[in-house]
């Protein structure tokens, strides 16, 4: 990649468990996201797509490979350097009310962050929260003293998203940010998000299983399947002509407003099997319609097939 | 001659008993005393079901879809509820009925699946029992036969070994298959009206576009009627034969599926299309979010609800509510300034020179197209 990356994953692995009761919820996963872009990380509950997210913001240790920030392995770093690193590097989670301690005020909690790194006095520290909650559409006088349990699933989250702005970070992991709220709030928190990473110059990592909504906030998609990417490319291309069909199916399966179009196809049949035994070569093949025998044998390696359009598939589309 | 003609009458149920519609709900309101004050979740609300139809309920999060559905069913608590109206269901008054024969509409002629499959199983039950209950209670199968019966359920829904299935617990399952199971449970005893709240929020869109078309086949295969509740209307678009957009405990909109898509006049309606993100939405195109949040139904304002966030606006509408009229056969909506028409377009193009923001939002959208 030729812009400077502010994050790279190289080789990502995860491991849970011990032994025989080992999963690999990643295995070597590995990407880029230069600065001030959105990289959108799709896929199926199970496909790993969170422990990424929680390995680049290191709230979790990888077992194996590299996560680099502004050009630092943030694995090498001592404890102490790192917990201040990760100050640049926040999360923003699925659950909007259960993220924010309920016994608390808001604007308490929009202030933690800096009550932790201190620097400011208390009054100083009062005033940054009241802005940022200006900024994302609250009205500190109104909700500053409320607590969590008092508002709805739509503003929780943007008290979630304020709280991980308080310490101006560069990189912001949204982790299914809306996947728990209604389609006309979930909008509003989009809108949000878009307008923040112009004015705070973020870089994101957005997190999602609805392709939909990523196309919305993302400037490239990466798929992923059972801990593996299976394509990585530009938003447009992946949808206009996706080429792994499991990126196909995450097409289709996304709910069109239009009673006159058909419903596409049969949807993906079947569960995504079990990550603690996964399928021999390509890790798809077992639900794939496209599916021959070297599939089986011969796991298919991240092909770049165009400019910066990366594809894990023996049969992409274009080549069928 | 007079004897063959009831005898026909008998063989054939006249042509109206066929028509008449399965469920009628007529000025349905169901508030609940909180400490808060009564909060009125349902405000009235008419609606007709015909047989082996599908109505899709539309709401956000707050207007009283769930409360709805819970009033026709009659699951609503003993205590502090207040609840009017009438739900005519196959012919009966429901409200009429005493819990102990409104427990042998449930399941047998009407069932529920709810939202959230993890919290409606039972968590230390097998699902085997948990499919077999019904069976042999309400449709009196011995053990064997409602076994075999709960494994053709569960394999009519799409789940992979039904029989060893049968033994797991529902931890034991993934999001998709205990929704399959909660249908597999619903559907057990045949009943006339399936209700579905929000049967598909909480799971991939994938596993959704599976669970939906289950519903889908279920439902022609037995000629059942469905009334399927949720917040996205992109999940009714294909799967209802007419929709019902509720606002603040009331409906503010009702049409076929079609006339809803094509030409919706009631502002709510459309600001819900416009929210839902589409793939084929131009890159960088801004979703035109509904600004604010639905009303707390303690104190819902006088006039229209949704005022405060419509981009319609004008001053009639804080003051009067309006009335849900038929503006072309089987349309209704509630709405003075209703979208596409002359006074529409003027509240609209006032409301954006004054800066509003719904007007704005929508603005905005249509510049970055």
């Amino acid at each position: 990649m030729s812009e400077q990356a502010l994050l790279s994953v190289e080789n990502l692995v995860v491991d849970y468990g011990r032994r025989h009761r080992r999963v690999q919820a990643v295995s070597g996963v590995s990407f880029a996201v230069p600065e001030r872009q959105t990289l959108g990380l799709v896929g199926e509950s199970g496909s790993g797509k969170s422990t990424t997210g929680r390995c680049v913001s290191f709230v979790q240790r990888p077992t194996g490979g590299t996560v680099r920030f502004a050009g630092t392995d943030l694995s090498t770093l001592p404890a102490r350097e790192l917990r201040r690193a990760r100050t640049k590097l926040q999360m923003v989670f699925q659950d909007p009310i259960s993220s924010l301690n309920p016994r608390r005020k808001v604007i308490d909690i929009v202030a933690e962050p800096l009550a932790i790194w201190g620097g400011v006095n208390r009054k100083e520290m009062m005033r940054r929260a009241a802005d940022m909650l200006e900024a994302v559409g609250m009205d500190p006088a109104v909700t500053g003293n409320r607590r969590p349990g008092e508002l709805s699933g739509g503003q929780c989250q943007r008290i979630s998203v304020a709280r991980a702005l308080m310490l101006e970070p560069a990189l912001l992991v949204c982790d299914e940010p809306v996947s728990a709220l209604d389609v006309s709030v979930q909008a509003q928190i989009l809108n949000l998000l878009t307008d923040l990473k112009e004015r705070y110059g973020l870089t994101m990592l957005f997190i999602a299983h609805d392709l939909a909504v990523v196309k919305a906030t993302s400037d490239r998609v990466a798929v992923m399947y059972l801990g593996k990417l299976c394509e990585l490319g530009p938003v447009e291309d992946l949808y206009l002509s996706p080429q792994h069909p499991y990126s196909a199916a995450l097409v289709d399966a996304v709910p069109v407003p239009d009673p006159r179009r058909p419903v596409a196809g049969p949807p993906l049949s079947g569960d995504m099997p079990s990550p603690a035994d996964p399928p021999s070569g390509c890790r798809f093949r077992t639900r794939c319609p496209f599916a021959q025998d070297i599939c089986a044998i011969e796991e298919p390696p991240l092909e770049e097939i165009a400019p910066g359009h990366l594809v894990a598939c023996h049969f992409p589309t274009s080549s069928r | 001659m007079t004897k063959s003609r009831s005898g026909l009458a008998a063989a054939f149920p006249a042509a109206t008993e066929l028509h008449d519609p399965l469920l009628e709900v007529v000025d349905l309101a169901t508030s609940f005393q909180t400490p808060r004050g009564l909060v009125r979740a349902v405000d009235g609300v008419s609606l007709t079901l015909a047989r082996s139809r599908t109505l899709g309920v539309v709401g956000e999060t707050g207007s009283g879809k769930t409360v709805l559905i819970r009033s026709i069913m009659g699951l609503l608590p003993r205590h502090g509820v207040q609840r009017s109206g009438k739900v005519i269901f196959a012919g009966r008054d429901l409200g009429a009925l005493g819990e102990r024969d409104l427990r042998r509409v449930w399941g047998t002629e009407m069932a529920m699946v709810f939202q959230d499959p993890m919290t409606a199983l039972n968590p230390v039950v097998r699902i085997g029992r948990q499919l077999t209950e019904s069976l042999r209670l309400r449709a009196g199968l011995d053990r064997k036969a409602a076994i075999e019966t709960a494994v053709a359920l569960l394999e009519s829904v799409g789940i992979a070994s039904p029989r060893e299935r049968l033994r797991s617990y529902p931890h034991e399952l993934s999001g998709g298959m205990r929704q399959r199971v909660m249908i597999a449970i619903a559907l057990a005893c045949g009943p006339k009206l399936l209700l579905a709240d929000e049967p598909t929020t909480g799971l991939d869109v994938t596993v959704q576009a599976q669970v939906l078309d289950v519903l889908g086949t279920q439902q022609a295969e037995r000629s059942m009627a469905m009334i399927l509740v949720t917040h996205d209307l992109g999940v009714v678009a294909t799967r209802a034969d007419s929709i019902a957009v509720m606002y603040a405990g009331r409906v503010v909109e009702s049409a076929s599926t079609a006339v809803i898509f094509d030409s919706a006049k009631m502002p709510y309606t459309e600001a819900l299309m416009r929210s839902i993100p589409r793939l084929d939405a131009p890159p960088g195109a801004r979703l035109a979010a509904i600004p604010g949040r639905p009303p707390d139904l303690t104190t819902v304002p006088t006039g229209c609800a949704f005022a405060p966030r419509c981009a319609y606006v004008t001053e009639r509408c804080i003051h009067e509510t309006p009335p849900l009229t038929e503006s072309a056969p089987g349309h209704y909506h509630a709405c003075w300034n209703p979208v596409g028409s002359p006074e529409g377009e003027q509240a609209f193009s006032t409301n954006l020179a004054k800066g509003v923001m719904a007007a704005v939002e929508i603005a905005q959208r249509e510049v970055r197209k």
